[in-house]
Protein backbone atom coordinates (compact mmCIF):
# COMPACT_ATOMS: atom_id res chain seq x y z
CA UNK A 1 0.00 0.00 0.00
CA UNK A 2 1.19 3.51 -0.80
CA UNK A 3 2.94 5.56 1.80
CA UNK A 4 0.44 7.80 3.61
CA UNK A 5 2.59 10.85 3.94
CA UNK A 6 2.22 11.66 0.23
CA UNK A 7 -1.55 11.49 0.20
CA UNK A 8 -4.43 13.06 2.05
CA UNK A 9 -5.86 9.64 2.92
CA UNK A 10 -6.02 9.16 6.65
CA UNK A 11 -5.53 5.79 8.28
CA UNK A 12 -9.08 6.14 9.67
CA UNK A 13 -10.41 6.32 6.13
CA UNK A 14 -8.38 3.31 5.09
CA UNK A 15 -9.71 1.32 8.03
CA UNK A 16 -13.25 2.30 7.20
CA UNK A 17 -12.78 1.22 3.57
CA UNK A 18 -11.33 -2.10 4.67
CA UNK A 19 -14.23 -2.70 7.05
CA UNK A 20 -16.77 -1.84 4.35
CA UNK A 21 -15.05 -4.07 1.82
CA UNK A 22 -15.04 -7.01 4.26
CA UNK A 23 -18.69 -6.52 5.07
CA UNK A 24 -19.77 -6.21 1.43
CA UNK A 25 -17.75 -9.30 0.53
CA UNK A 26 -19.22 -11.32 3.40
CA UNK A 27 -22.72 -10.35 2.33
CA UNK A 28 -21.95 -11.38 -1.25
CA UNK A 29 -22.62 -7.90 -2.62
CA UNK A 30 -19.20 -7.50 -4.20
CA UNK A 31 -16.71 -9.90 -5.75
CA UNK A 32 -13.19 -9.11 -4.46
CA UNK A 33 -11.69 -10.44 -7.72
CA UNK A 34 -13.69 -7.82 -9.64
CA UNK A 35 -12.42 -5.12 -7.27
CA UNK A 36 -8.82 -6.26 -7.85
CA UNK A 37 -9.42 -6.18 -11.60
CA UNK A 38 -10.82 -2.64 -11.40
CA UNK A 39 -7.89 -1.45 -9.31
CA UNK A 40 -5.38 -3.14 -11.63
CA UNK A 41 -7.09 -1.56 -14.64
CA UNK A 42 -6.75 1.97 -13.31
CA UNK A 43 -3.36 1.49 -11.64
CA UNK A 44 -1.59 -0.24 -14.51
CA UNK A 45 -3.52 -0.04 -17.76
CA UNK A 46 -5.46 3.20 -17.98
CA UNK A 47 -3.62 6.40 -17.20
CA UNK A 48 -2.25 9.68 -18.55
CA UNK A 49 -0.11 7.90 -21.17
CA UNK A 50 -3.38 7.47 -23.07
CA UNK A 51 -4.01 11.20 -23.07
CA UNK A 52 -0.39 11.85 -24.07
CA UNK A 53 -0.92 9.70 -27.17
CA UNK A 54 -4.01 11.72 -28.05
CA UNK A 55 -2.08 14.99 -27.66
CA UNK A 56 0.88 13.72 -29.70
CA UNK A 57 -1.42 12.59 -32.50
CA UNK A 58 -3.15 16.00 -32.51
CA UNK A 59 0.20 17.78 -32.74
CA UNK A 60 1.43 15.52 -35.52
CA UNK A 61 -1.75 15.34 -37.57
CA UNK A 62 -3.75 18.55 -38.20
CA UNK A 63 -6.72 16.59 -39.54
CA UNK A 64 -6.86 14.52 -36.36
CA UNK A 65 -6.60 17.68 -34.28
CA UNK A 66 -9.59 19.11 -36.13
CA UNK A 67 -11.64 15.98 -35.39
CA UNK A 68 -10.49 16.00 -31.77
CA UNK A 69 -11.63 19.59 -31.19
CA UNK A 70 -14.85 18.97 -33.09
CA UNK A 71 -15.86 15.69 -31.38
CA UNK A 72 -13.47 14.69 -28.62
CA UNK A 73 -15.21 11.42 -27.74
CA UNK A 74 -15.05 9.99 -31.29
CA UNK A 75 -11.50 11.15 -31.96
CA UNK A 76 -10.28 9.63 -28.69
CA UNK A 77 -12.04 6.38 -29.57
CA UNK A 78 -10.01 6.31 -32.82
CA UNK A 79 -7.00 5.59 -30.59
CA UNK A 80 -8.94 2.93 -28.71
CA UNK A 81 -9.75 4.87 -25.57
CA UNK A 82 -13.33 5.09 -24.30
CA UNK A 83 -15.60 4.34 -21.41
CA UNK A 84 -16.43 5.25 -17.85
CA UNK A 85 -16.02 8.98 -17.12
CA UNK A 86 -15.11 9.72 -20.73
CA UNK A 87 -18.44 9.13 -22.44
CA UNK A 88 -18.76 12.79 -23.49
CA UNK A 89 -15.38 14.41 -23.96
CA UNK A 90 -14.63 18.03 -24.81
CA UNK A 91 -11.07 19.02 -25.70
CA UNK A 92 -10.03 22.62 -25.09
CA UNK A 93 -7.03 23.93 -26.99
CA UNK A 94 -4.27 26.09 -25.57
CA UNK A 95 -2.99 28.76 -27.94
CA UNK A 96 -0.35 31.48 -27.57
CA UNK A 97 -3.10 33.75 -26.18
CA UNK A 98 -5.33 31.29 -24.25
CA UNK A 99 -4.54 28.86 -21.44
CA UNK A 100 -7.18 26.39 -20.28
CA UNK A 101 -7.41 24.58 -16.97
CA UNK A 102 -9.83 22.00 -15.64
CA UNK A 103 -11.48 21.72 -12.24
CA UNK A 104 -14.51 20.07 -10.72
CA UNK A 105 -15.66 22.42 -7.96
CA UNK A 106 -18.51 20.11 -6.94
CA UNK A 107 -16.58 16.85 -6.55
CA UNK A 108 -13.80 15.19 -8.55
CA UNK A 109 -15.04 14.72 -12.16
CA UNK A 110 -12.08 13.75 -14.31
CA UNK A 111 -11.61 12.11 -17.75
CA UNK A 112 -10.61 8.60 -16.70
CA UNK A 113 -10.07 6.93 -20.14
CA UNK A 114 -7.41 9.47 -21.10
CA UNK A 115 -5.94 10.52 -17.75
CA UNK A 116 -6.67 7.64 -15.37
CA UNK A 117 -7.80 8.42 -11.84
CA UNK A 118 -7.45 11.98 -10.53
CA UNK A 119 -4.49 12.97 -8.37
CA UNK A 120 -5.27 13.72 -4.71
CA UNK A 121 -4.75 17.47 -5.16
CA UNK A 122 -7.38 17.59 -7.93
CA UNK A 123 -9.93 16.31 -5.40
CA UNK A 124 -8.78 18.59 -2.58
CA UNK A 125 -10.96 21.47 -1.37
CA UNK A 126 -8.19 24.09 -1.80
CA UNK A 127 -7.68 23.32 -5.51
CA UNK A 128 -11.41 23.02 -6.18
CA UNK A 129 -12.29 26.29 -4.46
CA UNK A 130 -9.34 28.39 -5.60
CA UNK A 131 -9.10 27.35 -9.26
CA UNK A 132 -12.23 29.34 -10.13
CA UNK A 133 -11.35 32.50 -8.18
CA UNK A 134 -7.56 32.73 -8.46
CA UNK A 135 -6.37 30.51 -11.31
CA UNK A 136 -3.18 32.53 -11.84
CA UNK A 137 -2.26 32.15 -8.17
CA UNK A 138 -2.92 28.41 -8.31
CA UNK A 139 -0.86 28.05 -11.49
CA UNK A 140 1.99 29.96 -9.86
CA UNK A 141 2.03 27.40 -7.06
CA UNK A 142 2.33 24.72 -9.73
CA UNK A 143 5.35 26.60 -11.10
CA UNK A 144 3.51 28.04 -14.09
CA UNK A 145 3.82 31.81 -14.52
CA UNK A 146 1.74 32.99 -17.42
CA UNK A 147 2.09 36.32 -19.16
CA UNK A 148 -0.70 38.66 -17.92
CA UNK A 149 -1.86 39.01 -21.53
CA UNK A 150 -2.73 35.31 -21.71
CA UNK A 151 -6.40 34.72 -21.03
CA UNK A 152 -7.11 31.86 -18.63
CA UNK A 153 -10.23 29.78 -19.21
CA UNK A 154 -11.24 27.62 -16.27
CA UNK A 155 -13.59 24.75 -17.13
CA UNK A 156 -15.71 23.61 -14.19
CA UNK A 157 -16.87 20.03 -14.86
CA UNK A 158 -20.30 20.46 -13.28
CA UNK A 159 -22.09 18.01 -15.59
CA UNK A 160 -21.28 14.72 -17.34
CA UNK A 161 -19.06 16.31 -19.97
CA UNK A 162 -15.40 15.65 -19.25
CA UNK A 163 -12.70 18.09 -20.28
CA UNK A 164 -9.09 17.62 -21.32
CA UNK A 165 -6.60 20.32 -22.29
CA UNK A 166 -4.72 20.11 -25.57
CA UNK A 167 -1.47 21.76 -24.49
CA UNK A 168 0.55 24.07 -26.70
CA UNK A 169 3.24 22.19 -28.61
CA UNK A 170 6.63 23.53 -27.53
CA UNK A 171 8.75 25.22 -30.16
CA UNK A 172 11.47 23.17 -31.76
CA UNK A 173 9.61 19.85 -31.51
CA UNK A 174 8.17 19.75 -35.03
CA UNK A 175 10.61 17.11 -36.17
CA UNK A 176 9.85 14.69 -33.34
CA UNK A 177 7.97 11.44 -33.91
CA UNK A 178 4.56 10.87 -32.38
CA UNK A 179 6.06 8.53 -29.76
CA UNK A 180 8.72 11.08 -28.87
CA UNK A 181 6.07 13.79 -28.58
CA UNK A 182 3.93 11.60 -26.33
CA UNK A 183 6.92 11.15 -24.02
CA UNK A 184 7.16 14.89 -23.29
CA UNK A 185 3.45 15.28 -22.44
CA UNK A 186 2.88 14.92 -18.73
CA UNK A 187 -0.44 14.51 -16.92
CA UNK A 188 -0.70 18.00 -15.44
CA UNK A 189 -0.36 19.66 -18.83
CA UNK A 190 -3.60 17.93 -19.85
CA UNK A 191 -5.34 19.24 -16.71
CA UNK A 192 -3.90 22.67 -17.44
CA UNK A 193 -1.75 23.04 -14.33
CA UNK A 194 1.48 22.63 -16.31
CA UNK A 195 2.81 23.51 -19.72
CA UNK A 196 4.79 21.17 -21.96
CA UNK A 197 8.43 22.07 -22.47
CA UNK A 198 10.82 20.82 -25.12
CA UNK A 199 13.17 18.06 -23.91
CA UNK B 1 -26.31 -8.61 -9.96
CA UNK B 2 -22.79 -8.70 -8.61
CA UNK B 3 -20.01 -7.38 -10.85
CA UNK B 4 -17.57 -10.19 -11.62
CA UNK B 5 -13.99 -10.02 -12.82
CA UNK B 6 -14.84 -10.95 -16.40
CA UNK B 7 -17.36 -8.09 -16.63
CA UNK B 8 -14.88 -5.37 -15.65
CA UNK B 9 -13.16 -4.76 -19.02
CA UNK B 10 -16.48 -4.37 -20.87
CA UNK B 11 -17.91 -2.10 -18.23
CA UNK B 12 -14.83 0.11 -18.09
CA UNK B 13 -14.50 0.58 -21.86
CA UNK B 14 -18.22 1.13 -22.45
CA UNK B 15 -19.38 3.27 -19.56
CA UNK B 16 -22.76 4.90 -19.86
CA UNK B 17 -23.39 8.30 -21.34
CA UNK B 18 -25.85 10.63 -19.63
CA UNK B 19 -26.73 11.93 -23.08
CA UNK B 20 -30.39 11.32 -23.86
CA UNK B 21 -31.69 10.67 -27.34
CA UNK B 22 -34.81 12.77 -26.99
CA UNK B 23 -36.32 15.47 -29.13
CA UNK B 24 -36.23 18.29 -26.61
CA UNK B 25 -36.07 21.87 -27.91
CA UNK B 26 -33.29 24.06 -26.53
CA UNK B 27 -34.41 27.17 -24.67
CA UNK B 28 -31.13 28.99 -25.29
CA UNK B 29 -28.51 29.17 -28.02
CA UNK B 30 -24.84 30.09 -28.24
CA UNK B 31 -24.37 33.82 -27.68
CA UNK B 32 -27.46 34.25 -25.45
CA UNK B 33 -26.95 36.14 -22.19
CA UNK B 34 -28.24 34.03 -19.33
CA UNK B 35 -28.45 34.29 -15.55
CA UNK B 36 -27.99 31.41 -13.14
CA UNK B 37 -31.27 31.00 -11.28
CA UNK B 38 -31.12 31.77 -7.58
CA UNK B 39 -32.58 28.46 -6.51
CA UNK B 40 -31.60 26.53 -3.42
CA UNK B 41 -32.93 23.00 -3.77
CA UNK B 42 -33.01 20.84 -0.68
CA UNK B 43 -32.04 17.79 -2.74
CA UNK B 44 -29.25 17.00 -5.17
CA UNK B 45 -28.20 19.66 -7.65
CA UNK B 46 -25.19 20.31 -9.89
CA UNK B 47 -25.70 24.08 -9.90
CA UNK B 48 -22.71 25.66 -8.13
CA UNK B 49 -23.60 28.40 -5.66
CA UNK B 50 -21.01 30.77 -7.11
CA UNK B 51 -22.97 31.22 -10.35
CA UNK B 52 -26.45 31.60 -8.85
CA UNK B 53 -27.69 35.09 -9.64
CA UNK B 54 -24.77 35.80 -11.98
CA UNK B 55 -24.92 36.50 -15.69
CA UNK B 56 -22.87 34.84 -18.40
CA UNK B 57 -23.06 33.95 -22.07
CA UNK B 58 -23.94 30.57 -23.60
CA UNK B 59 -20.72 29.35 -25.21
CA UNK B 60 -22.05 26.12 -26.71
CA UNK B 61 -24.93 23.68 -26.54
CA UNK B 62 -23.75 20.19 -25.54
CA UNK B 63 -27.06 18.56 -26.50
CA UNK B 64 -29.74 16.84 -24.42
CA UNK B 65 -28.64 15.27 -21.15
CA UNK B 66 -30.23 13.62 -18.17
CA UNK B 67 -31.04 16.25 -15.52
CA UNK B 68 -29.45 15.34 -12.18
CA UNK B 69 -31.84 17.25 -9.92
CA UNK B 70 -34.63 15.10 -11.33
CA UNK B 71 -32.88 11.80 -12.02
CA UNK B 72 -31.51 11.73 -8.45
CA UNK B 73 -35.08 11.30 -7.20
CA UNK B 74 -36.21 9.02 -10.02
CA UNK B 75 -37.94 11.76 -12.00
CA UNK B 76 -35.63 12.57 -14.87
CA UNK B 77 -36.35 15.57 -17.07
CA UNK B 78 -33.88 15.43 -19.98
CA UNK B 79 -32.98 18.87 -21.30
CA UNK B 80 -30.26 20.83 -23.05
CA UNK B 81 -26.95 21.28 -21.32
CA UNK B 82 -24.81 24.30 -22.16
CA UNK B 83 -21.38 25.56 -21.39
CA UNK B 84 -21.93 29.05 -19.98
CA UNK B 85 -18.99 31.44 -19.71
CA UNK B 86 -18.74 33.96 -16.87
CA UNK B 87 -16.32 36.87 -16.69
CA UNK B 88 -14.20 36.91 -13.52
CA UNK B 89 -15.53 40.34 -12.46
CA UNK B 90 -19.13 39.17 -12.78
CA UNK B 91 -18.44 36.33 -10.35
CA UNK B 92 -15.95 37.88 -7.96
CA UNK B 93 -16.48 41.64 -8.15
CA UNK B 94 -14.29 44.55 -9.20
CA UNK B 95 -11.27 43.21 -7.31
CA UNK B 96 -11.32 39.91 -9.18
CA UNK B 97 -8.01 38.63 -10.51
CA UNK B 98 -7.25 39.75 -14.06
CA UNK B 99 -7.93 38.18 -17.42
CA UNK B 100 -9.75 34.96 -16.79
CA UNK B 101 -13.15 33.41 -17.40
CA UNK B 102 -14.98 30.46 -15.91
CA UNK B 103 -16.95 28.01 -18.06
CA UNK B 104 -19.70 26.13 -16.22
CA UNK B 105 -21.92 23.36 -17.59
CA UNK B 106 -25.56 24.28 -16.89
CA UNK B 107 -28.93 22.79 -17.82
CA UNK B 108 -31.96 24.76 -19.05
CA UNK B 109 -33.62 24.57 -15.63
CA UNK B 110 -30.62 26.33 -14.05
CA UNK B 111 -30.92 29.33 -16.36
CA UNK B 112 -33.15 32.26 -17.11
CA UNK B 113 -32.77 34.93 -19.81
CA UNK B 114 -30.55 37.76 -18.56
CA UNK B 115 -32.47 40.98 -17.90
Amino acid sequence: MASYKHTAALPDTVLRVKALESLLTEKGLIDPAALDELIDTYENRIGPRNGAQVVARAWADPEYKKRLLDDGTSAILELGFSGVQGEDMVIVENTPSVHNMIVCTLCSCYPWPVLGLPPVWFKSAPYRSRAVIDPRGVLKEFGVELDPDIEIRVWDSTAETRYMVLPLQPEGTDGMSEDELADIVQRDSMIGTAVVTAP
Amino acid sequence: MVLTKDMVAGLVSTGGSARVDADVAPIFKAGDRVTGRNINPVGHTRLPRYVRGHTGVVDRDHGVFSFPDGSSVGQDKPQHLYSVVFEAEELWGPDAADNFKVYVDMWDDYLEPAP
